[in-house]
């Protein structure tokens, strides 16, 4: 392998569903990379397609739903090429998923110990009782107090933030090179939260893990990824470092998504808001798709899907409008920016 | 009266007595919900433990004002809701309504009045609407209940008055709930809680289920409608950030009790209670730049089947001495307006 390749590369993919009453554009040409060991952020709202992205990765995407074009391309190999037992040794062993919801990832009938040697069993090649002391030294690691007893017992046993805790250990005993984590705290209270995003962001240290964190939560992205990138109905409009997209976001739907949460630190009697709602992916609109709610979106904008604009090697928009945008910035934040641009 | 509209179909004065510019309009006298949990022997069932969802909660709401109610999950804070809006039996303790004890018995008539100005909108805008019912009949059938006499026409063009008021159209009022996104439906539960002008609406995390950029269309919607029909909301939410934004005051709930409870700007710059101070310090701050010291709590929140003794927070707590498991601190005005049940408050 080549070693300045990214570890994932997403190559202008496109996943459709087949459905009754059409064709739904889930993906319509994604492209990023991940490379080893970074954390990177998928940012959007429900149904932007950022749990599509993790299925079609990993090929796990329902029975009507098909990547039709372009490459996932993996430590050099295009995935969507592979063979079924291929993608098999794949899956768990190189690249790991944990889902969003704690209660129904685990199976119920079964003893935390089996579920998890299964896994370790059938990916390394080691005997029971070695499976089971890696199972345990797992759980330890992510703060499973007691794990030798606890181990042995049934999921309803836990609580949440213990089962999301058990799939974040599952998930790393087969050492994979990328975890894929699809909204793995959104199920959580904030206090419990704050535990498993602390052992997320120790263990991807520690392992030097590549992590794709699929959320919408804007606080989460920013605490634990260095790369973001914002999905909106299906496309990513904008992607660059975290702290750059953060605190100057180019394309007009990230501007607004940051104006329309509430935010602790201010006090505002009115929200900006974004009017309409998230597009249906069946007849999708033409153009850019976020133009009929975009305030900057003239009659080219319904006419030609932009295209990615690159402001740097890792900053890209998609917008045709993105340099009107610093028209209408506030000179307080203008300054802030220009901080920020001396401090990189 | 608050609700001129209806002052022709409205005989019962029951608030005679209650004064708006001094006495609280909801007052909640440490109420408390247990819920039996039965064990079923060969013949007969018999309580083993009580679920103490709401615990000695100690409240109250002043006219035109929104009180934020926060807490995690099984904290209490939906049953506390449910009990002030007459949906469940308090075990004990009271709630009082305009000056009114609303557990008293009373006659079908009272119950009614109290009942159409206490109104409550719901979490889920999926499943709160009823599938088979078109949003007109959806929205009408509090006046079927509350003003049988009313003519069908008035009933039809208060819909279509209240449905313009949240923000739908004349047309939407002949559809089912499933031609509506998130957003809309919610506005749906809106406007059938205030179709009847209620005095206070108890909002159970109604922003919680939808996607952000909807969110903020609904704050602002709330926001205006308090201003525009003089309201008084109770409004429940697990997001701090949520909560910040809508209250003028908030009550931080954990284990069925009240942990703190003051103005919303004193409660984010000057926090009292321990608990308080973890909770405002977990939430991921959306700004790279902000680095967070952050408390991170041992554990979970303990079962309230057994809640711990003392100071249901003590096992979790960084500051717990001994007294914490001995004897449950009381809720104490640490200054003026800002209450806290705490031995150890921050200063």
């Amino acid at each position: 392998m080549n070693e300045k390749r990214p570890l994932l590369e997403i190559q202008d993919i496109y996943t459709q569903f087949f459905t009754e009453s059409g064709v739904v554009e889930a993906l319509d040409g994604v492209s990023f990379d991940v490379t080893a060991g970074e954390p990177v952020g998928i940012v959007g709202e429900s149904g932007c397609g950022k749990t599509v992205t993790g299925h079609s990765i990993l090929r796990i995407l329902p029975k009507n739903g098909k990547t039709v074009k372009g490459k996932i391309i993996y430590k050099g190999i295009n995935l969507l090429d592979l063979a079924h037992n291929q993608m098999r040794s794949i899956r768990g062993k190189e690249i790991a998923m944990i889902f969003q919801d704690p209660m129904t990832s685990l199976n119920p009938i079964f003893r935390v110990d089996d579920q998890m040697t299964e896994v370790i069993s059938l990916h390394r090649k080691v005997n029971k009782k070695e499976a089971l002391g890696i199972a345990i030294e797992m759980l330890e690691s992510v703060g499973i107090s007691d794990a030798e007893k606890r181990i042995h017992d049934y999921p309803h046993q836990f609580s949440g933030g213990m089962r999301q805790r058990i799939l974040i250990a599952r998930a790393l005993a087969l050492q994979p090179s990328l975890l894929i984590a699809d909204e793995p705290t959104t199920a959580l209270d904030v206090t419990i939260q704050a535990q498993v995003l602390e052992i997320i962001k120790e263990m991807q240290k520690k392992l030097g893990l590549a992590m794709m964190l699929i959320t919408h939560n804007l606080g989460v992205v920013a605490e634990i990824t260095k790369r973001v990138h914002i999905f909106y109905g299906g496309r990513v409009v904008e992607s660059g470092p975290t702290e750059d997209v953060f605190i100057n976001p180019q394309h007009p739907y990230t501007r607004a998504l940051f104006d329309s949460i509430p935010s602790l630190e201010k006090d505002k009697t009115r929200l900006d808001t974004i009017p309409g709602n998230v597009p249906r992916l069946i007849n999708p609109p033409k153009g850019c798709r976020f133009h009929p709610r975009c305030k900057y979106a003239t009659e080219i904008c319904s006419r030609e899907r932009p295209e990615d604009v690159w402001l740097g090697p890792k900053r890209r928009v998609a917008c045709h409008h993105y340099e009107e945008l610093d028209l209408d910035v506030d000179e307080e934040t203008m300054r802030e920016r220009v901080k920020i641009k001396e401090e990189v | 009266m608050a609700s001129s509209v209806f002052e022709e179909y409205e005989t019962i004065d029951l608030f005679a007595s209650w004064d708006s510019k001094r006495q609280p309009v909801v007052q909640l006298n440490n109420l408390k919900k247990w819920f039996p949990v039965s064990q079923q022997s060969l013949l007969f069932s018999k309580v083993v433990a009580n679920i103490k969802a709401v615990d000695g909660v100690q409240l109250f709401v002043n006219k035109g004002e929104t009180l934020g109610l926060v807490g995690e999950s099984g904290c209490g804070k939906s049953t506390t809701a449910r009990v002030t809006v007459k949906l469940e039996e308090p075990t004990e303790g009271s709630v009082y309504f305009k000056g009114v004890d609303i557990f008293q018995p009373m006659k079908k008539e009272e119950e009614l009045v109290i009942k159409r100005q206490l109104q409550m909108v719901f979490q889920d805008p999926y499943s709160s609407l009823n599938p088979r019912k078109m949003v007109l009949d959806i929205i009408k059938e509090p006046y079927d209940i509350h003003f049988p006499d009313m003519l069908y026409e008035e009933k039809e063009s208060r819909v279509l008055e209240i449905l313009a008021k949240v923000g739908l159209e004349d047309y939407h009022a002949l559809r089912y709930p499933h031609e509506f996104s998130g957003g809309q439906r919610q506005r749906i539960g809106i406007a059938r809680a205030l179709a009847i002008h209620p005095e206070v609406v108890l909002l159970d995390e109604p922003v919680s289920a939808l996607d952000v950029s909807v969110q903020a269309q609904i704050l602002n919607l709330l926001h205006d409608l308090q201003k525009e029909l003089n309201l008084t909301f109770m409004f429940i939410a697990h997001d701090l950030s949520v909560i910040k934004h809508v209250s003028d005051r908030v009550a931080v709930m954990y284990l069925g009790k009240i942990m703190e409870l003051s103005p919303t700007g004193e409660l984010f710059r000057k926090t009292a209670h321990p608990y308080t101070v973890s909770l405002l310090s977990a939430i991921p701050r959306p700004d790279p730049r902000i680095k967070m010291d952050r408390i991170l709590l041992e554990g979970d929140v303990p079962s309230p089947i057994d809640p711990p003794p003392g100071c249901p927070f003590n096992p979790r707590c960084w500051k717990a001495q001994e007294i914490c498991s001995k004897k449950t601190p009381t809720l104490d005005e640490i200054r003026p307006g800002h209450y806290c049940a705490c031995f150890f408050p921050e200063i």
